[in-house]
Formats: structure tokens, sequence, C-alpha cells
């Protein structure tokens, strides 16, 4: 889970979330943090796989993109993201709409989440 | 996402399909490579074509090419891959030449589309094409040194079948219908100059020439538009049955 849920500019380090972000879209950003990525110990939201999250009377979409565009987990991501907001009272459907602008690179980790990745034996 | 003109449409075809084959054929040697930095190399490069091509099938299929036909619904001359991927290579050597020709050709292709709509994803492939790229001629320079006959004979098959996915030599930008309608900002005919400039750079001072090439054809009469290719060869049937997964439908996964 991440320490830091402070809104940050794009290509910064950390979640580009929109300003005014309405309280249901951070209950689902917090969500997405309980997701854990499959390769590594850290959180989708953490690895800043997820770009946005918006909300439309109970549509939401989630914008998210992937480090490695051959992942095998892929699809099981995506479900993963489907499942957890899915059930979440208030939201109708879920949209995952992948994106490639900008491209992700490893200056979207935080201080934080580089530190915790150390520590589990990942060099970046 | 814009619609494409219908041009564009096949172009991006050949290149996904191009990607698909190149995925298939790195795959089938991962196991049988001389060494096992090669099979390594092959297997991640697998691993990033597939990526490549889940991603093009689906700005496809945004451009109204149906998803089942995509994912291998079809007959093998329906496949729009580069010729030079259609079977399987008897050697290692003229298998490396096959893919390396194709892959850069693919990504030269690609990095010449100008649509908004290619915005970060051709910067994402280009990303891991630089690493396919940079190993490819890492090994085609150390063949040259130790197998440059059988390099050379590779290159002479392998390449005019690569430049003539790239496009007949009379598509200047002028003529070329890509560029033309604005999707692409570079014709074929500047492609294939820097094809071949590539791999002559990259063979100088070695005793590979590539005067031996056929460097003019196709003309545009022979060459087949749709399928960027002269002929009607493509891959086997058992080429399809393998990229639809037909022997192990029981374990896919619904």
């Amino acid at each position: 889970m991440s320490a830091n849920m402070t809104p940050v500019d794009a290509g910064e380090p950390g979640f580009d979330r929109s300003e005014g972000n309405a309280a249901f879209e951070e209950e689902l950003w917090a969500l997405l943090d309980e997701i854990p990525d499959p390769h590594i110990p850290v959180s989708l939201v953490e690895m800043g796989m997820i770009y946005d999250v918006r909300d439309e009377d109970g549509d939401v979409t989630v914008e998210m993109t992937f480090p490695c565009m051959g992942c095998p987990a892929y699809d099981f991501i995506q479900d993963d993201v489907r499942s957890m907001l899915r059930p979440v009272p208030g939201v109708e459907s879920v949209t995952i709409d992948i994106v490639w602008d900008p491209v992700w690179s490893k200056d979207r980790l935080t201080p934080e989440v580089r530190e915790k990745m150390r520590e589990a034996g990942i060099s970046l | 996402m814009s619609e494409w003109p219908a041009e564009a449409v096949d172009y991006v075809q050949a290149i996904a399909d191009t990607k698909l084959l190149l995925s298939h054929r790195y795959a089938e040697w991962m196991l049988t490579g001389p060494s096992l930095e090669d099979d390594i190399g092959g297997a991640s490069t697998a691993q990033d074509e597939a990526g490549h091509v889940r991603q093009l099938f689906r700005l496809l299929e945004q451009q109204g090419r149906d998803g089942e036909w995509l994912e291998g619904d079809r007959a093998p001359e329906e496949f729009r891959n580069a010729a030079t991927l259609d079977a399987t290579r008897d050697s290692w050597v003229e298998h490396l030449v096959a893919v390396a020709t194709a892959d850069r050709a693919a990504w030269y292709m690609l990095d010449s589309i100008a649509s908004d709509d290619f915005r970060g994803l051709a910067r994402k492939i280009g990303e891991d094409e630089y690493f396919h790229l940079e190993y490819h001629d890492a090994r085609l320079a150390t063949l040259a040194d130790d197998r440059p006959e059988e390099l050379q004979g590779a290159f002479e098959d392998a390449l005019p079948k690569a430049l003539a996915f790239v496009g007949p030599e009379s598509y200047d930008a002028d003529s070329d219908p890509v560029v033309r309608s604005g999707f692409a900002d570079r014709s074929a005919a500047d492609l294939r100059d820097a094809l071949v400039a590539h791999y002559a750079r990259l063979f100088d001072g070695t005793s590979v020439s590539l005067d031996g090439v056929d460097r003019d054809g196709p003309t545009q009469d022979e060459w087949d538009e749709a399928r960027r290719r002269v002929g009607d060869g493509a891959i086997d049937q058992s080429v399809v049955d393998a990229l639809t997964g037909v022997r192990n439908e029981e374990f896919a996964a619904e």
C-alpha cells in the first residue's frame, strides 16, 4: 500500500490524479492501491501504472499502462482491476483504457517505492 | 481515434502480421540456438513481439477489422507477413538473418507512421526494438567474421524479401499511398535506402558482400500491395494452427 497519496503532475513520480477528484474516486484509487503487481512486491498504483480514474454516474474508467508491452499478466491484471472495483457500491461498470502516452518509465516510482523495491532485492 | 485510410489499415496489418510471425519464429528457435544467451534473447524477443501484436490488433479492431479474423481465424494466404518469415529456416544463421531483416523492416515502417494514434505506442515499441536490433546486429557482426559465406547467402535470400515488404522502389514521397495520405512521413523508397545502407555499414570491412543482393525489385506491377510481396507464397496451415492454439484448445481460459 502506498504511504504517499499526494497528487502530482504527470511525468513526476507518484500518482497522476487530476485535481478536484471526488471522494468516490479517491476511494477507488485506494482500492487499486491494494492490488499487487504480480511480478514486483508493490501495488499497481505504486508502480505508476494507473494514470487516471474517472467516475461518471457509476461508470468508472481506469486509464492505465504497462511497464512491459508483452506483459504475460496483461489480462489478469485487468481482471484484478475489474474484480476490485466492480463490487464497490455505486460502481455500475468498469472500463479499462490501456494507454501508452506518456510511456511508463522508472521515473514514475517515488523514492519510497524505490526503497521498498531495493529492500526486496530489485535493482533500479 | 481517427479513421485511417484503407491503405493505412493494410500497412499496419502487414506490420502486425509480421510481428506475429516474428514471435512465432523466435519461439521456434528459443531452445535450439547456438548458446543459452541466444535462446534467452529469442524468448524475450518473442514475448515483446507478442505484446506489440496485441496492441496493433487492438488498433486494427478499432478500425473495423474483425477480432477473430485478426487472431487467426483466416486462411494462410490472408496473413500479410513479410515473406522472409513464411517458413522455418534450416539453420540458425538463416533464421537470424530472416528475423533480423524482417524485424528491422517492420520497425522502420512503424517508426515512419505519423498518425497521432501511435503517439506513445510507437515510442514504447521502439524501446523494445532498440534491444532487438542491437542484438541482431551484434550477432550478425560475429557471424560476418565466423561464417561469412553462409551469412552472405542468407542475406541474398532474405534482404530482397524484406525490401519487397517495405514496398517497391517506385514508391517515393510523391507516389507512396501512405505518405500521400499523410499517415506516414517516409516513403518505401526512403525506408529501402535506409535498410540497405544499414547493412552496408554493418558489413563494411568484413568479407560479407551485399553486391549479390537484388536491391531493385520488385516492380510495382508484380508487387502485391495488400500482402507486400511478390508471388503467392504463404505460411503453412500448421503455423496458423500453432498461432491459434488448436492442439491446446482444451487448456484455453474462457
